[in-house]
């Protein structure tokens, strides 16, 4: 991704983020998951779904004894990826490594935060304060 | 390095943007004074015109430098030691309290408190429009584009792809459509000078008036009065409600300034669909 689309990307999904309680009721996200922690698994994306309130994109993890795991990820609202004209970077079939605040329930659902792509580019979805000593 | 001043760019446009979050009512409020020193447009009746793009304008203040980066200071509320501390989180719990802290709120009948209070424990399971259901009147706001004829003003939303076409002809309600049990009700608009004052009735009472749970009947009125300076609209919303509320809320203006951008559209707003009931753990709201 171009440095410019990242901004881009990062910006609209910010201003979506700090603009959500106006645009759309939704629950606190620490409801859901849980934020101090983060998970990661290796899949292939199944499915990216433009929906509201928050984009979900499926994947497939395969474990080392072939089984098959399922994981759906939530992100940003689709107008911010839609104003970031990056509604079509997500590559279904193709790989990705990915880094998620986990589910509470233990669901296999997360909300993502890094997705790295085939391409070994990576889109950054949400955000943790590097500069926050609580942070590790 | 790079992408660490990217981030913290982010960071700092967040708490930016929360600090705009935390000044209610904050756009317009302070609007150039070019946008309500303009003329205001009027019709060929001599009304007010309303049309016109009226969202879009938030003024973010970004300025990127010479690379594409934004830099402003992280002005947001501080984390705490020892506690689970994000900035999505910390974000989320300030625009819970942000609400909270209005001054201006319904009041209901002493009879309601423990279901006002239900609603709000039990928000992140009962808020209609998490299940997405539309907002209805008066949630959904202040139009995002409005469009005038001689006999009708038509409101278009952004959020959910909503219409309301008010006639302003002088008519009285529906018989039919006033006893109807809508999310936006039989709206029929007038003049009150250069006013426009929309009353609607013929509601559900399925939809909430606002965050956290404030609920109503299917017999509520809302009376909307839409005034325009310039270019800024002041949308106010009053909600008759007397079997729940002990007197009439009259809520807070909302101010929006002109989008001129010619080539400013409204897009599809998407599906909603549910996928996070099945997974929320907590009563937590923001």
């Amino acid at each position: 991704m171009k440095p410019s689309n990242l901004w881009r990307l990062m910006a609209a999904v910010t201003f979506a983020l700090v603009t959500a309680p106006s645009a759309v009721a939704h629950h606190a996200i620490q409801a859901e998951y849980e934020m101090s922690k983060t998970g990661s698994f290796k899949g292939v994306m199944t499915r990216f779904a433009m929906i509201n309130p928050h984009c979900r994109w499926f994947f497939e993890e395969t474990k080392a004894d072939g089984s098959k795991v399922m994981w759906e990820m939530s992100g940003a609202g689709p107008g911010a990826l839609r104003a970031a004209g990056l509604v079509r970077i997500f590559q279904i079939g193709q790989p990705y490594e990915v880094t998620f605040a986990p589910a509470k329930n233990g669901a296999n659902v997360g909300r993502v935060r890094t997705m790295k792509g085939p391409d070994g580019k990576v889109i950054t979805l949400f955000h943790e304060d590097p500069t926050n000593p609580l942070n590790n | 390095m790079r992408r660490r001043i990217r981030t913290n760019t982010i960071i700092a446009a967040a708490g930016a943007a929360m600090l705009w979050l935390l000044a209610p009512d904050a756009i317009g409020q302070n609007a150039p004074a070019s946008r309500t020193s303009a003329p205001t447009p009027r019709t060929a009746a001599g009304k007010p015109d309303f049309s016109g793009m009226w969202v879009g304008t938030a003024d973010a203040d970004l300025k990127p430098d010479e690379q594409g980066n934004v830099t402003v200071l992280s002005k947001g509320r501080p984390c705490h030691p020892g506690q689970e501390c994000k900035p999505a989180i910390n974000f989320e719990r300030d625009s819970g309290v942000r609400q909270r802290m209005s001054p201006n709120l319904p009041l209901y009948k002493a009879e309601y408190w423990d279901k006002v209070a239900d609603l709000d424990v039990n928000g992140n399971f009962k808020d209609p429009e998490i299940k997405c259901y539309p907002p209805g009147l008066p949630r959904i706001g202040a139009p995002s584009k409005i469009v005038q004829t001689t006999n009708e003003v038509i409101f278009l939303y952004q959020r959910h792809n909503t219409f309301r076409v008010i006639p302003v002809d002088g008519r009285d309600h529906d018989a039919i459509r006033s006893q109807d049990l809508t999310y936006y009700g039989d709206s029929v608009g007038s003049w009150d000078g250069d006013t426009l004052v929309i009353d609607s009735v013929g509601f559900t009472d399925e939809s909430w008036l606002a965050w956290p749970g404030y609920f109503h009947t299917n017999n509520m009125r809302v009376v909307e009065r839409l005034r325009r300076e310039g270019n800024t609209i002041i949308w106010q919303a009053t909600i008759h409600d007397p079997e729940v509320l002990m007197k009439p809320w009259e809520m807070s203006p909302v101010r929006r300034n002109l989008n001129t951008d010619p080539k400013a559209l409204l897009t599809e707003d998407l599906p909603c669909e549910d996928r996070d009931a099945d997974h929320i753990a907590t009563r937590e709201r923001g």
